[in-house]
Formats: structure tokens, C-alpha cells, sequence
């Protein structure tokens, strides 16, 4: 393979001035949104994201003739059917919140990025906005995908939601948002800890192993403690729950966010890389 | 221009660099030479920041690396043959790193034909040899133009065409005006690339001077073979003058040059039959240097290398 890289020729025009080179955050998120696209890893995963969130919709659909209480309404049906590939959909995109910080230092790729920008927190920054807003508008997507496919199929059952319905599309762009910040908490663990199969182990650890461990508890404060694990709040934003408004629910999410954002900047800037 | 004061890295009880100042001058191609284990690659990752410094600072163009506006067109570094993801292609890769400082990507392809990648620039790079690795991690550095180049032993896996043409390129870029210090562990490698040559060993400066000065610091003696040798060697006897016999008939002289040798022979009306100006080559002045810094000592110490060989006039 080495035989086919032809060696140019010493002689010629070594580096033509690159004009008005500077760095900026601009150009650091653009770098990211390159990085990121660029990568089969997250093709793949989006792929598997919408097959995921229709495929389980549609399957619940046909699995189930009668749907409970007819007074939970066609609006709640609709909802529950876009929705509930979310349940499987947050552990993908866990997978790729932290493989896309973890792969960076798995292969050495970090060392790159930071020297290119040496101050470090843009990086982290960049990469969390760049993933958070794609993980945001491809689980939105694939939510409506969903959406769309389950509704002719209630339809034809008699459940017919109303496609105005704004309490249906609040739920529909809750979901989407669960999905990013839940890949968020994802990604800054992976930052945390550098390591790919440590990084998967903890995030899905926090989303599925801590929850049922707690529900194996028969204590109050574990009652209490698992509704404020992601994974409960999450439910609030898009089957809707009890506990928290949909705002609630959000802050929440975002204290989840910044309990592991704020160790995970502080050690970038700290750690040798 | 590099300016290191005082630089020291542990890593908890281990020192990698200890204590260590020198200055790298643009137009000129520096060597960074020693073992394996001296602290070169800590001491070039601290120059761009990747590593920390436990005490004492390193300033890029009369600032530390970080606090410029466009890093890449400061410094381009190689630090690691593929610091990159392997499953991107080159080409993208380099896209990546372009972006963060508005570099169009006009200028990725130029360096990309600069390095010879353009038959694999669309190939991921997990593929890649260490030899491809190598250019693309050129080609990086490249991108911003920099004014400073930083590469940790970039003729590691390359084919002797590619390190001839490493060594053409990093000698035109010093000759630009740009500012290149390069590592090796290979003193051949630095007597025909550099200019001047810091060598390192057990992380602190051995040595800091130009290659002729490295060279010429070593010993250099006359090996004088003659029938009449006890005759030779009383008549060299004098202060500053060390006369060693190797053999019966073969004395090894320090402290007088050639001439003065054969004329005194000639002086005295005997014969030499061999009259050799042996010098230590840079290799030797090495070996010499960092005997006592080398980290990780092979249990048979070979025989020391050759020394070469320059019959004078």
C-alpha cells in the first residue's frame, strides 16, 4: 500500500499563506458537525434510531387489540404509540453520546483536536451543542416517522387523534428533547471517563441497572430517588406523569446534564491529555 | 522561536523532564536527540499544551501556546503518527481540523498533494501504514502555515524516499525562516537534517550546541604505526600530550595533530607506516554523552559502534 503514495517533488512551492486563519467557536462547531457526520458510527446509529422508533410503535400497534381505557383518549394513544421506542432509543443514543467523546480518546483523535484548540473547553462545548441539536432533530424526526406510521394504523382501529392536536406535538417534541438530554448526561460521562466501554457500562447503568435496583428497594427515599432518575423524569416529557410538569421534568434533565458537565470540563482542562 | 525555563513534568514519582531550558531558533533546524524514555515527546507535548507542566513554562512566539488567536498558524505539530480516528478518511480528517480555524478546503487538498496522500486521502485512515500515518500527520501540521514546526521523530516508518524527502522539506521550511525542531533517536538521522542539536538524557540537557561543536567535543587522537614506535613516542613526550601503546609497534597519540606528528618523525629521520587522524563521528559523540543517561539499558551492551575512520591528507 505504501508503494502506491507517490513522493512529490522537494522542490515545489513548500506552503502558500493561508489567509485570515483564525480560530473560532464558529469554526470549532463546524469542525465537530464535520467529525460527526463523517463517522459510520453515527450513521448507523441514526439508522437504527428510526427503525427502532417506528418498528416498536408499529409493533405495539398490531400487538394490541384493545387499548385499555377508552377515556385516555385517541390524543394519549397516539402519543404512547410515536413514543415508545423512546424507552429503547435512549440507550442507543447513550451508545452514541459517549462513543462520540470516548472515540476521540480511544484512538488518539484528541490529541489533534486539542492541539488544534488548545484552550480545550471549546471542544467539550462544541462537541455537546453539536450532538445535543442532531440528536434533538433526528429523534424529532423519527418520533413524527413514527407518528405518522402508527396513525393510519389507529386509525383503522377507531382511535383517531387529531393531527392539530397540540398537546400531542408537546409531547412529540418532549420526547425528541428527553432523547438529547438524555444523550447529554451520555456524553459527559464518556468525557468523564475517557473510555468507551466504561462510559457505555455507566450510562447504561444510570438509565436501566440503578432504576431496577432501586425498585427492589421497598423504602421511601428509593421511591423517591428513582422518580428523579433520568429515565422516570423522562416519562414526564413525553408519556407525561404525575410527579413533574414538563418544565420540571426539563430542569431535571439539565441538573443531570450539569452534575456530569461540570466535573467532566474541570478535569479536561486539568488532565494531561 | 521556542523558549523553555526551567520545564519539569513528573508523573507521580517519576520525573520525565527535569528542570530543562533551551531555546529553539527560527532558520534553523534543531535536533532533539536521546534515548528512548529521555523526555523528548513530554517535553514537545508541553511546548502545545497536551501536557501540563509541573513547573516552569514554555512560550511560542513569546506567548504560551494556547494564548494565541490561530494556534495551527503558530504551530504545526506532529506529535504521534495517527492521532486520528481511524474511522474517518484522511481526507475528512483533515477537514475536521481545518474548519476549527476557518481554513478552506482548498488548502486541505494542497497538503494533501504535499504529502503524497492523494491516491488514499478518501481511504479510512485504520488502514493506513505507519508511513501514511506519517504524512497525514504532516499534512495536519501543514494545514495552518505555521511559523513553528514541532515533529516527534517524522521519519519513523517512512521509506528511504519518504525520509529523504522529509529531510529536503524540513530543511526548506527552516530555510523559509520557519522555526523547526525535530526529534530522533537516530544520530545519523540528525548529523545530515540539523542544524543544531539539543541532546537529551534521563530528562535534562546533556548537550546544547551546534552538530560540528557535538562532534568536535568528543576526542579525537592519531593512531602512528612505525617500526622505530619507542623512538616516535619519546620524541612526542611533552605536557598536554598523551602517548598510549596499542601494540608493539602502534602508539595512539592525544593532543597533536597529524603534521606536527609527521614531521617529528621525519625530524628524527624514522619511518611511519601509518600516520591516521581518527575522529569520533556524531554517533560516538552520542554514545559518549548519554552512556550514563540511557533509561532502559540492554543487558549485552553491544560493542560500541565503529568509529569512523579519516586517513589524514
Amino acid at each position: 500500500m505504501t508503494a502506491a503514495v507517490e513522493t512529490p517533488v522537494v522542490a515545489r512551492a513548500t506552503l502558500r499563506p493561508v489567509a485570515d486563519a483564525r480560530l473560532r467557536f464558529s469554526g470549532v462547531l463546524r469542525s465537530e458537525w464535520i467529525k460527526l457526520t463523517t463517522l459510520r458510527s453515527t450513521v448507523w446509529i441514526w439508522a437504527i434510531l428510526f427503525a427502532l422508533q417506528i418498528g416498536m410503535g408499529a409493533l405495539m400497534v398490531l400487538s394490541q387489540d384493545r387499548f385499555g381505557d377508552p377515556s385516555q383518549g385517541a390524543a394519549q394513544t397516539a402519543v404512547f404509540a410515536a413514543s415508545i421506542g423512546l424507552i429503547f432509543n435512549q440507550l442507543v443514543i447513550a451508545v452514541l453520546g459517549v462513543l462520540v467523546i470516548s472515540g476521540e480518546y480511544g484512538t488518539g483523535q484528541i490529541r489533534s483536536s486539542l492541539t488544534a484548540v488548545p484552550k480545550r473547553l471549546p471542544v467539550l462545548w462544541a462537541k455537546a451543542l453539536v450532538f445535543g441539536v442532531s440528536t434533538f432533530v433526528v429523534g424529532l424526526l423519527a418520533i413524527i416517522a413514527a407518528y405518522a406510521v402508527t396513525w393510519p394504523m389507529l386509525d383503522s382501529k377507531g382511535i383517531t387523534s387529531d393531527l392539530g392536536d397540540p398537546d400531542v406535538w408537546a409531547h412529540l417534541v418532549g420526547g425528541a428533547g428527553y432523547l438529547a438530554l438524555v444523550g447529554l448526561v451520555a456524553f459527559f460521562i464518556g468525557a468523564l471517563l475517557r473510555h468507551t466501554a466504561a462510559g457505555i457500562a455507566a450510562a447504561v447503568g444510570l438509565l436501566l441497572v440503578v432504576p431496577s435496583v432501586l425498585s427492589f428497594i421497598v423504602a421511601d427515599w428509593s421511591t423517591v430517588l428513582g422518580q428523579w432518575l433520568p429515565g422516570s423524569v423522562g416519562q414526564g416529557l413525553f408519556f407525561g406523569s404525575d410527579i413533574f410538569e414538563p418544565w420540571q421534568a426539563v430542569l431535571v434533565m439539565l441538573g443531570w446534564v450539569t452534575v456530569f458537565a461540570v466535573p467532566a470540563a474541570v478535569l479536561l482542562k486539568r488532565r494531561d491529555a | 522561536m521556542i523558549e523553555a525555563t526551567s520545564l519539569t513534568k513528573r508523573y507521580g514519582a517519576r520525573t520525565a523532564v527535569n528542570d530543562v531550558s533551551f531555546t529553539v531558533r527560527p532558520g534553523q533546524v534543531t535536533g532533539f536527540l536521546g534515548p528512548n524514555g529521555a523526555g523528548k515527546s513530554t517535553t514537545m507535548r508541553m511546548i502545545v499544551g497536551l501536557d501540563r507542566p509541573t513547573q516552569g513554562r514554555v512560550l511560542v512566539n513569546g506567548k504560551p501556546y494556547a494564548e494565541h488567536r490561530s494556534p495551527l498558524h503558530e504551530v504545526g505539530a506532529l506529535l504521534e503518527a495517527k492521532a486520528v480516528h481511524t474511522g474517518r478518511s484522511a481526507r475528512n480528517h483533515l477537514r475536521g481540523i481545518a474548519a476549527t480555524h476557518g481554513i478552506p478546503t482548498r488548502r486541505v487538498d494542497e497538503v494533501i498533494d504535499l504529502t503524497g496522500l492523494h491516491t488514499v486521502a478518501r481511504k479510512r485512515v485504520g488502514g493506513f501504514s505507519l508511513g501514511m500515518g506519517q504524512r497525514l500527520g504532516l499534512a495536519a501540521a501543514l494545514l495552518g502555515d505555521p511559523a513553528t514546526l514541532i515533529l516527534d521523530e517524522p521519519v519513523n516508518g517512512l521509506d528511504p524516499e519518504g525520509v529523504l524527502w522529509v529531510r529536503g522539506f524540513v530543511r526548506q521550511l527552516a530555510a523559509e525562516g520557519r522555526t523547526v525542531l525535530l526529534s530522533s533517536h537516530l544520530m545519523s538521522e540528525m548529523a545530515v537534517t540539523a542544524d543544531h542539536i539539543i541532546v537529551l538524557g534521563k530528562g535534562r540537557i546533556v548537550a546544547d550546541s551546534t552538530v560540528a561543536d557535538i562532534v568536535g567535543s568528543t576526542q579525537t587522537f592519531v593512531r602512528v604505526r612505525s617500526p622505530r614506535i619507542d623512538d616516535v613516542a619519546r620524541r612526542l613526550t611533552q605536557p598536554d600530550v598523551t602517548v598510549t601503546g596499542v601494540a608493539a609497534d602502534t602508539i595512539e597519540v592525544r593532543g597533536l595533530g597529524a603534521e606536527v606528528i609527521g614531521d617529528a618523525a621525519l625530524s628524527i629521520g624514522v619511518a611511519l607506516h601509518e600516520l591516521t587522524t581518527i575522529s569520533g563521528s556524531l554517533e560516538d559523540a552520542y554514545m559518549q554523552l548519554t552512556r550514563d543517561e540511557v533509561e532502559y539499558r540492554t543487558a549485552v551492551t553491544p560493542d560500541a559502534a565503529p568509529l569512523a575512520e579519516e586517513v589524514a591528507r
